[in-house]
């Protein structure tokens, strides 16, 4: 069981006298185990340190949301809000359709829930929508946090957003990258991305579920 | 890969937003953001101000030196304005000189000041031909989160309202206050949707072809405008601009800048 | 015969300050909206305000390094920061000051996490009084930490000076302008230097004083960077613990 310790450290600090507990996050100088980010401390076998800011760095397998930012000969440039962009090569689109035809189907602007393909060691992505459960979103709306938070939005086993999804009666997609997508009424969308941001800011706190649920309901009531 | 791509989700929100009447931050469509004024706030400079308009954060000092009269105007004092719109502020600001954005932003700013005739720039003569009082305008961009122009405008005239004349290091006198006349005050709204809003923030700027800039002044003349962005505005919206700016404008003054 | 300058009466300087004594230091993170990580600190009458973008991509792109991010520094005075308008963008001076402050902050930056990037620290000097090279250094700091930029350690920067004879630490403005000595200098909290410049005239004696004094000087600021960051996140401590008299 995690047992994170709310405690803020900083680049530097000293966590551990034991090198063997160094965990993500965290480097060993000396024999000793020091953070090497400004986040909060958890204690499992290892220590680690979860980051409380950050950019998104892609890793096979993530789905994420990106938007189209440029179309060149055989590739879409898609924005996943990183320092690395990704590449959607033709090949990669669920249907075989032709060079000249790319802007048809997917163009500048368009958002989509895509998976990270690849990685090389020089940071090259690769992405793919060869999946029935990724494609493009035309409704709804989307929504940025720090991708540092985006556990907290999931919660353990999921059980965060399956709360929000039920209460709230809407379709809800959490990219690894930080992009949120809600599709629902314009009242259950508006409270679900209130909800959304409060996450992000007391995402480090404990009881954060507890308070969620009275906010959502005092919320609802106050509709009805 | 630009930071300028707005999602077309992003932007399809928007219209929906404005088709009922609503802005993303639940403002009205004639209401700017909460605004703060803090002047003194460089003691180094003669005047200073830093304004908050929402989450943009405009910092403008004011240096008043000695110098040498423009030959065509032997006996007035000389108004230099300039804009910096460092990289600190934007991702989309490049360290350099300042680009036409820059230029255009303290030509804008510095229009309002001058043709508002708010400095009495008669009084700024110290030996008629040789020497007359430089009045530095440095407008500095700290966060960039929308409608720069208007926050800087309001920087400009509420660091030359407090601004003092620093005589005395020269030998020339005691410190006076620059004599301030009028009070001029820029409102920007921008047409999207085919609806007019006031004080874009960021997503506005973006998704918006056309802004307008207008300038009043205490009396509610028109003494300064700037049309800006790709797109094209209809005579009507343009006189509806023009009366939400002058009461904008007086509410702002009346509010921030005790005159 | 001229009575010449004192810089000190009865063993106090010019300001009220004794010579082994920092000016008050006031250190806030995160006061930006747009930038990924900021800082703002007061030190004397120095106001610095550093911000930092990235990782992010590298433009132009020739300018990538395939193994690592590359580091970039931008120090920049605004023209109201000191005493005559200064004409805006950069000098010689600032060109080094930006060189050597880049230097103090990359043996601490993990730049192998982010191959293909840079990270853009940009420091502005609202308001100048002697030391706004060390006061964007320790900004900068921080201001990397609160964008989550990994790092081995904060790096605390100061400086010593000399005055009629004497070391002193953090001059200001007169100290500086009229004294025998100024020797700015930057260290991590494993006490490794990352900055160390001097002009002037120290003795090898003096020097090692001066290296001394500045690095307990750098100490107190250490404590003040690690405060603002951790007091970020305190204000927001969630309700039950707020009871606990935290």
């Amino acid at each position: 069981m995690d047992r994170i310790d709310r405690r803020v450290v900083i680049p530097g600090e000293l966590l551990a006298e034991d090198p063997k507990k160094a965990g993500e996050g965290t480097y060993v100088k000396d024999d000793k185990v020091y953070s090497q980010l400004y986040g909060l401390v958890n204690h499992r076998d290892k220590i680690s340190v979860i980051p409380l800011a950050g950019k998104y760095v892609p890793t096979v397998g993530d789905t994420v949301i990106g938007i189209v930012g440029d179309i060149t000969v055989s590739n879409w440039i898609i924005d996943i809000n990183s320092p690395y962009e990704g590449l959607l090569h033709i090949s990669e689109y669920p249907k075989r359709i032709e060079r000249d035809e790319m802007a048809k189907y997917l163009r500048v602007g368009s958002s989509m829930m895509i998976r990270v393909k690849d990685v090389d060691s020089t940071m090259k992505v690769e992405l793919t929508l060869n999946d029935r459960r990724l494609g493009t979103l035309n409704t709804g709306r989307v929504v940025e946090i720090s991708y540092t938070r985006v556990p907290r939005v999931i919660g353990k086993g999921g059980s965060m957003i399956s709360m929000l999804k039920k209460e709230l009666n809407c379709n809800m997609f959490v990219g690894q990258n930080g992009r949120i997508w809600v599709n629902g009424s314009d009242e259950d969308m508006d409270l679900v991305l209130k909800t959304i941001l409060i996450i992000e800011k007391e995402a480090h706190t404990t009881g954060l579920t507890d308070r969620i649920m009275d906010f959502l309901r005092t919320e609802k009531e106050a509709r009805s | 890969m630009s930071n300028n791509v707005m999602s077309e989700i992003r932007k399809d929100y928007l219209y929906h937003l404005v088709m009922n009447d609503e802005r993303a931050d639940g403002r009205s469509f004639d209401q700017h953001r909460e605004i703060s004024v803090e002047t003194g706030v460089i003691d180094k400079a003669d005047g200073s101000a830093r304004v908050r308009l929402g989450k943009t954060q405009v910092l403008v000092g004011v240096k008043i030196q000695p110098g040498e009269p423009y030959s065509d105007s032997p006996d007035r004092g000389v108004i230099i304005t300039n804009a910096e719109l460092v990289p600190l502020a934007s991702p989309n600001f490049e360290p350099g000189p300042p680009n036409e954005h820059g230029i255009e932003l303290a030509r804008v700013v510095d229009r309002g000041v001058r043709e508002s005739r708010s400095i009495d720039l008669d009084a700024l003569c110290i030996t008629p031909g040789k020497k007359v009082w430089i009045v530095f305008i440095d407008i500095h961009i700290l966060d960039d989160c929308g409608n720069i122009m208007d926050a800087s405008s309001l920087g400009a005239i509420a660091a030359l309202m407090t601004a003092k004349v620093p005589a005395e290091q020269y030998g020339l006198g005691e410190d006076w206050f620059l004599p301030v006349r009028d009070v001029p005050v820029a409102t920007t709204v921008v047409e999207f949707g085919g609806v007019l809003m006031s004080d874009p923030d960021t997503d506005e700027e973006t998704a918006a072809d056309t802004k307008l800039t207008v300038i009043t002044t205490a009396d509610g003349s028109v003494c300064g405008m700037q049309k800006r962005g790709p797109g094209s505005l209809s005579m009507d919206h343009i006189y509806r601009i023009v009366d939400i700016s002058c009461e904008m404008a007086k509410e702002i003054r009346d509010k921030f800048l005790d005159v | 015969m001229d009575e010449k300058l004192s810089f000190f009466k009865d063993g106090i300087r010019l300001d009220g300050r004794r010579p082994g004594e920092l000016r008050p230091v006031t250190i806030e993170a995160g006061v930006l909206e747009r930038a990924d990580g900021s800082c703002y600190i007061e030190m004397g009458g120095n106001k610095v305000i550093a911000a930092v973008y990235g990782p992010r991509e590298v433009h132009p792109r020739h300018l990538q390094k395939v193994t690592r991010a590359i580091v970039r520094y931008r120090y920049n005075m605004a023209s109201f920061s000191v005493e005559e308008r200064k004409r805006p963008g950069p000098d010689r001076r600032s060109h080094e000051v930006s060189k050597v402050s880049r230097e103090a902050l990359e043996p601490v930056i993990l730049t192998h996490y982010f191959p293909r990037s840079v990270i853009d620290v940009f420091v502005e000097v609202l308001q100048a009084d002697a030391g706004t090279r060390t006061a964007g250094i320790n900004a900068a700091s921080v201001a990397l930490a609160d964008a989550g930029v990994p790092m081995k350690c904060l790096v605390s920067s100061c400086a010593a000076g000399k005055v009629d004879g004497q070391v002193i630490l953090d001059p200001m403005k007169d100290e500086d302008n009229f004294g025998e000595g100024d020797m700015p200098l930057a260290v991590t909290p494993y006490g490794e230097v990352t900055l160390l410049q001097a002009d002037g005239g120290f003795t090898v004696e003096e020097t090692r004083e001066a290296m001394e004094i500045a690095r307990k000087g750098c100490e107190q600021i250490y404590e003040i960077q690690k405060k603002a960051l951790i007091d970020r996140y305190s204000q927001l401590e969630d309700p039950e613990e707020r009871g606990s008299g935290v």
